[in-house]
């Protein structure tokens, strides 16, 4: 198992979100998610929201959010629901990629197995 | 002469009478015989002289006969008196005896009795002597066993409390490693309910957590875990309300950009926690407790405030004492109410001053005072951290979870601390670094010069793509790395020397490169 490391932070994941664990089903948010922010970072905010503010500045995805403050996706989700709710960042679904159909991914596939 | 005589010693006149008749009559005899034998011529004269002469014969021989019976009784008197007087002599001689015995007998019995006394005041003293000198042994002895069993309780307690602290400090161990355990469970199961229930856990854990820390700084032991960095003040307010049990009324108020030495920050963290579980216990259930933050020259002023029972003066007093660290006895000590007394101790040793006043919420409001030399600020220094976070703008994130790096997270989520200001804040070893960076020449680094090969950019590419998963540098994603295999030996060597073979070439490529270290103006290559 892990052990304590030097970087580690004293603050626990349930101080971070109040004692929330997550945003139930019918979060608008999912792992691919778009995030943008809606405004800049104030004084005395939370300083997740504000480093979510600080990264979402370019349309950034709720799983690279939580790559990068390094918190599980549910607790990032939390955070985002938040701002959502205090109109601070808007988010929208990635399009659909344009390549749908199975026969060029199964050529794709081929093409990578014949790497 | 007449002798001076008793009345009754002088001879009664009747008694001189027989004598003056018998002389008065032999003298009329011789009288008549003369006269009858003398001539009738000389007869008549004859008769008138001789009656004459028997008459003062009468009268001599009456006080012939007076006289002698006088001296008679005289000499008698004289002699009863000489008498009474040799009597008297004799008396007093015999008393003077007397008195001279009686006081012979007096001084003898004195001198008998005063040698009695000294006698018996001797024995009396040899007595006490010796029951005083027993007494003393007896005390002397009693002292000693009094001392030893003093040495034995003193070390006993000595050992107890070392016992006491010991555990203690492999209780810390095993909740700082169990909370460590449970983050990376947090990190690894993504389903909410078993989100809810580690972060219950956790939550349980780090109360476990702060009452072993109690009682290791109660037992002077070493006290908590170190942090090897400045823990921003926030991190310390929310690491002190996860340990306490009604965190969720706590609400945090600060605007306050610093941060708490690394030394100091478990002490401080875990004062404020008594702080607030005070507080939030001595409250009403449904009542907030705040937290205000103020930045005042002589440091940082925390105040909790809560809106529960207002304390008396007596308890005010004692609350007082014991915050302020006087009393380091361990005696009084409940099993219940050790928070103020760890306050006090932590107070003592880091030099935190903790004060009580009302609230204006009705309640109780407690200051904590963190002295400046505990605090250090963001240190506004060149803008280099940005260039050299750089590498993670090539190809970003992508849909993988990404590895678990914890000192990556703390790092990076520092660099986003800083972000208010606009400025960053000097990390670890980064002037050496630098140092020995000017020094050095740049290592051969195939990822920023030949952009034309396509396979060396996509080598790039991925270089960068790594970086971003890592974003800082290399040194702390090192550091955990060894602390995840070797985590003994991690600590020592660790920061300053890993620091430059991947750092170094940033400022040659920084400017080729997008200057924002979380821009990706390349897209997300996921979408």
């Amino acid at each position: 198992m892990s052990r304590p490391g030097r970087d580690d932070a004293p603050d626990r994941l349930y101080t971070i979100t109040g004692g929330r664990s997550g945003t139930g089903s019918d979060s608008p948010f999912d792992l691919v998610t778009l995030v943008v922010a809606e405004s800049e970072p104030v004084p005395g905010m939370q300083s997740e929201h504000a480093a979510i503010l600080r990264l979402a500045k370019f349309p950034t995805s709720v799983v690279e959010i939580a790559a990068e403050l390094k918190l599980p996706v549910s607790i990032t989700k939390v955070l985002l629901c938040d701002l959502q709710a205090a109109g601070r960042v808007s988010a929208r679904h990635p399009y659909r990629p344009a390549i749908t159909d199975p026969d060029i991914l199964e050529q794709v596939l081929v093409g990578l197995r014949n790497l | 002469m007449t002798a001076p005589t008793h009345p009754g010693e002088r001879p009664a006149p009747r008694t001189l009478v027989p004598t003056f008749a018998l002389t008065a009559v032999v003298s009329a005899l011789v009288v008549v015989a003369a006269v009858t034998a003398a001539p009738a011529s000389v007869r008549a004269p004859l008769a008138l002289g001789a009656s004459a002469a028997a008459l003062l014969l009468c009268a001599a021989v009456t006080w012939a006969v007076h006289a002698a019976r006088a001296a008679r009784g005289a000499r008698r008197r004289l002699e009863a008196v000489s008498q009474d007087i040799g009597r008297l002599l004799q008396q007093q001689a015999r008393t003077t005896e007397e008195a001279r015995q009686e006081q012979q007998r007096l001084i003898d019995e004195l001198a008998q009795q005063r040698s009695e006394f000294a006698e018996s005041f001797e024995q009396e003293r040899t007595r006490n002597q010796q029951d005083v000198g027993k007494e003393l042994d007896w005390y002397r002895q009693e002292n000693d066993r009094l001392t030893a069993e003093l040495e034995r309780a003193l070390r006993e307690r000595a050992v107890a409390i070392a016992a006491a602290g010991n555990a203690a400090g492999r209780m810390q161990a095993l909740a700082t490693a169990t909370l460590a355990d449970l983050r990376a469970m947090e990190d690894r199961h993504t389903g909410e309910d078993i989100l809810a229930d580690l972060l219950h856990l956790d939550h349980r854990t780090a109360q476990a957590g702060r009452l072993a820390d109690s009682i290791a700084v109660l037992t002077g032991a070493r006290s908590g875990r170190r942090w090897a960095r400045p823990i921003s003040m926030e991190s310390i307010l929310r690491g002190a309300m996860g340990r306490i049990s009604g965190y969720r009324r706590v609400r945090v108020h600060s605007v306050s950009e610093i941060a708490v030495a690394g030394h100091a920050a478990e002490g401080v963290m875990h004062a404020l926690a008594e702080l607030l579980d005070n507080a939030a216990n001595f409250s009403p259930p449904t009542a907030e407790v705040h937290v205000y933050v103020e930045e005042v020259p002589a440091g940082v002023i925390v105040s909790v405030e809560d809106s529960g029972l207002v304390m008396g003066d007596v308890q005010l007093r004692r609350a007082e004492r014991a915050v302020a660290g006087d009393i380091t006895e361990l005696g009084g000590l409940t099993g219940t109410r050790l928070g103020l007394a760890v306050v006090g101790r932590l107070s003592r040793k880091y030099g935190l001053k903790v004060s009580f006043r009302p609230s204006a919420r009705g309640g109780t409001g407690v200051l904590m005072l963190v002295p400046q030399d505990l605090l250090t600020r963001p240190v506004t220094d060149e803008p280099e951290p940005a260039e050299e976070t750089e590498p993670a703008e090539p190809v970003p994130v992508a849909a993988d979870p990404p590895p678990v790096h914890e000192s990556a997270a703390s790092d990076s989520a520092e660099e986003f601390e800083e972000g208010p200001t606009g400025l960053p804040r000097r990390r670890r070893g980064r002037t050496l670094a630098e140092a020995e960076r000017r020094s050095a020449p740049p290592p051969a680094e195939p990822r920023p010069a030949p952009r034309g090969a396509d396979a060396q950019l996509r080598a790039a590419r991925f270089n960068s793509f790594r970086q971003a998963v890592r974003p800082p540098a290399p040194d702390s994603a090192e550091t955990s790395a060894e602390a995840y295999g070797a985590p003994g030996e991690a600590a020592p060597h660790a920061p300053v020397p890993a620091h430059d073979p991947v750092p170094a070439p940033h400022p040659e490529s920084g400017s080729e490169l997008t200057s924002h270290p979380h821009a990706y103006p390349e897209g997300d290559p996921t979408s």
